[in-house]
């Protein structure tokens, strides 16, 4: 059932076109994420979802009500700022229970859910604390508490985590997502950090100045990125030029070497300079197994990255770079050794321009 | 190092010498009513007099009020700059700079000659407002603009008005309770500071209150200080307090709330 639906939404600042053409639906209870590097317009597309910014046109639709003009002290939506916002001057549980006591919800209620939310957050004993008196980490709990207490239909992320440290970034992030899974509610989620992105969402839409690159599974996403940005932007990948040999039998040519790939040139002609892209845990030795594809190869460079090591090889004149798993046994080879490296087909992605 | 130490005092007990030494002659001055002796007589003269406690009250009760329209006047249009128009704020800036440019007595010539009778329509005055306490309060407010202005601005500067405007309005908050709840509480500091600045004003104004015939504490001084000679050295002792207890005050209550206003700027 389609919740939230966001048609043909374009935003023009002066002469730029901040957001193109944005379509998209979601589902009650979804997570989407909305993935692209700064400027890209996923925050701008999210402050719409608000109301802090008035498309200059399309429509947004949330549960059949067209709120594309509501202001946003109207709008049944909560918001979660990457700079926490709570009010310095009220303590955290008047802050969670702001919008209740601006709603004028009886005292009783107020106190019950305030409660209640504080308990969601983990956080019972801190409600008479101020909020300079918080770490950063709890002060976002806090500011999500505070936009969950009013129940709102859809619940907005606006790099909640950017401003924390690495750690709880990470456990902060699976907290938010048990939160919103608990609670079924339908959410949209703001980050630069594809890593976020894929962990924490059912959808991610992959933006790029001003469109959407993409829109699917954290699962397609990175398995099958649908253009050369999307591929770049999310994970490492090796990108290499070809040139097409035989688009039936999807055969391609990097430096004279023929690797196959397994789908993408239907619509290509022998001869037609195209994009493809190897995620370097693709690749392996072929000393271990034999996969379609088998280049030759130089070691050029070996980096222990802890749980995987990334080796860099020289195929002809093109750089590859290749992961393989770490364990204690594993043989590694030396730096300018001869070896072959492989893998599948299905590794080889035809990029579209 | 030593030297320049050495320096630094010479300099600032100069500048102590120069800024106390007056007003300690002022003081042993005003001691010296009865002759040959130390005496407070002159601060028992001046405070049973009946006119002062009258023409200090109504200095003080023009005051309140004109910090209550300064409030109003000022907190939401330096909000409205900081959160939406950051491209009306060397305009406003300069606004707020007027009194400093223009003179309060060229200012208040031409209130009272627009506003006692000047603006006409088909010959006939429309708004006579002289003989109103309009054009003194109107004054006040103006003169205290450039202290108002820039005390309730540093205030802004130092809370994240933007997103926390933003997040009041994700969770329903109207204009008014954003000013009331959010705004003006976080704003303590700086509201007060611009108060007693406006306070200390108007309490010690002379040319709008004389030139429009008002019976204020300024002229009041004034007049006695040009009859007689032990009062008037009494007052300004007294008002030089006045302003320092304000000072004081404005310094203890920005301790105990500065702690709050820096952790809004994170």
């Amino acid at each position: 059932m389609t919740f939230l639906k966001i048609n043909n939404v374009s935003k023009i600042f002066g002469s730029t076109d901040a957001v193109k053409d944005f379509n998209l639906t979601i589902e009650k209870g979804e997570l989407v994420s909305f993935l692209g590097p700064s400027g890209c317009g996923k925050t701008t597309t999210l402050r719409m979802v608000a109301g802090f910014e008035v498309p200059s046109g399309g429509s947004i639709v949330i549960n059949n009500e067209d709120i594309t003009n509501t202001p946003p002290n109207q709008r049944d939506v909560g918001m979660v700022f990457q700079s926490y916002a709570l009010f310095p001057n009220m303590t955290v549980s008047s802050n969670i229970g702001f919008g209740l006591k601006v709603a004028k919800k009886p005292t009783d209620e107020i106190q019950s859910r305030v409660k209640e939310m504080l308990e969601l957050i983990n956080m019972p004993e801190y409600g008479d604390r101020f909020p300079s008196q918080l770490s950063g980490g709890q002060q976002q709990r806090v500011a999500l508490a505070r936009a969950l207490a009013l129940r709102p239909e859809v619940l907005l992320l606006d790099e909640p985590l950017s401003a924390l440290d690495a750690k709880i970034r990470v456990s902060l992030r699976s907290e938010i997502r048990s939160i919103q899974q608990k609670l079924g509610i339908t959410a949209i989620y703001v980050t630069h950090d594809q890593e976020e992105a894929l962990s924490i969402s059912d959808r991610v839409v992959v933006m790029y100045e001003g469109h959407m690159e993409q829109v699917g599974t954290p699962f397609e996403i990175y398995n099958f990125p649908a253009t050369e940005f999307v591929a770049s932007f999310v994970g490492t990948l090796n990108a290499v030029e070809a040139e097409v040999v035989d688009p039936k039998a999807s055969t391609i040519r990097i430096d004279g070497i023929q690797l196959q790939a397994a789908k993408g040139l239907e619509n290509e002609q022998s001869g037609n300079k195209v994009t493809i892209a190897i995620r370097p845990e693709r690749f392996s030795f072929a000393s271990e197994q034999k996969k379609a594809n088998l280049l030759d190869a130089v070691i050029e460079n070996i980096t222990f990255l802890g749980s995987i090591v990334r080796v860099q090889v020289v195929v002809g004149s093109t750089k590859f770079h290749m992961d393989t798993f770490n364990n204690p046994f594993l043989e590694l080879p030396k730096i300018g050794d001869k070896t072959q490296i492989t893998c599948s087909r299905e590794a080889v992605l035809v990029l579209n321009h | 190092m030593k030297t320049k130490n050495i320096w630094a005092w010479l300099i600032l007990i100069i500048g102590l010498v120069y800024f106390f030494l007056p007003l300690l002659a002022t003081f042993n001055f005003s001691l010296k009513m009865i002759k040959d002796q130390y005496t407070f007589e002159a601060y028992r003269v001046a405070f049973t007099d009946a006119q002062f406690y009258q023409n200090f009250g109504f200095s003080f009760f023009w005051a309140l009020l004109t910090i209550v329209f300064s409030l109003l006047l000022v907190v939401p249009t330096a909000y409205w700059v900081h959160w939406r128009t950051q491209k009306a704020r060397p305009w406003v800036e300069f606004v707020t700079l007027m009194p400093f440019v223009v003179p309060a007595v060229v200012l208040v010539f031409g209130m009272s000659s627009l506003y006692g009778g000047g603006l006409k329509l088909f010959g006939a005055p429309i708004l006579v407002l002289t003989g109103t306490p309009i054009p003194l309060v109107a004054g006040y407010v103006i003169l205290s603009l450039p202290y108002m202005y820039r005390a309730v601005d540093t205030g802004l500067r130092a809370i994240d008005v933007r997103t926390l405007t933003e997040a009041a309005l994700s969770l329903g908050a109207s204009w008014r309770v954003i000013l009331l709840n959010i705004i003006f509480p976080n704003l303590r500091t700086a509201i007060l500071s611009g108060v007693f600045l406006t306070f200390a004003i108007v309490m010690g104004e002379f040319t709008f209150a004389s030139l429009l015939y008002w019976p204020a504490f300024g002229p009041y001084m004034e007049e006695i200080g040009a009859m007689r000679a032990y009062t008037p050295q009494a007052l300004a002792v007294v008002s030089f307090l006045l302003t320092w207890a304000s000072i004081g005050l404005m310094q203890w209550v920005g301790r105990g709330a500065g702690q709050e206003q820096l952790a809004g700027a994170h």
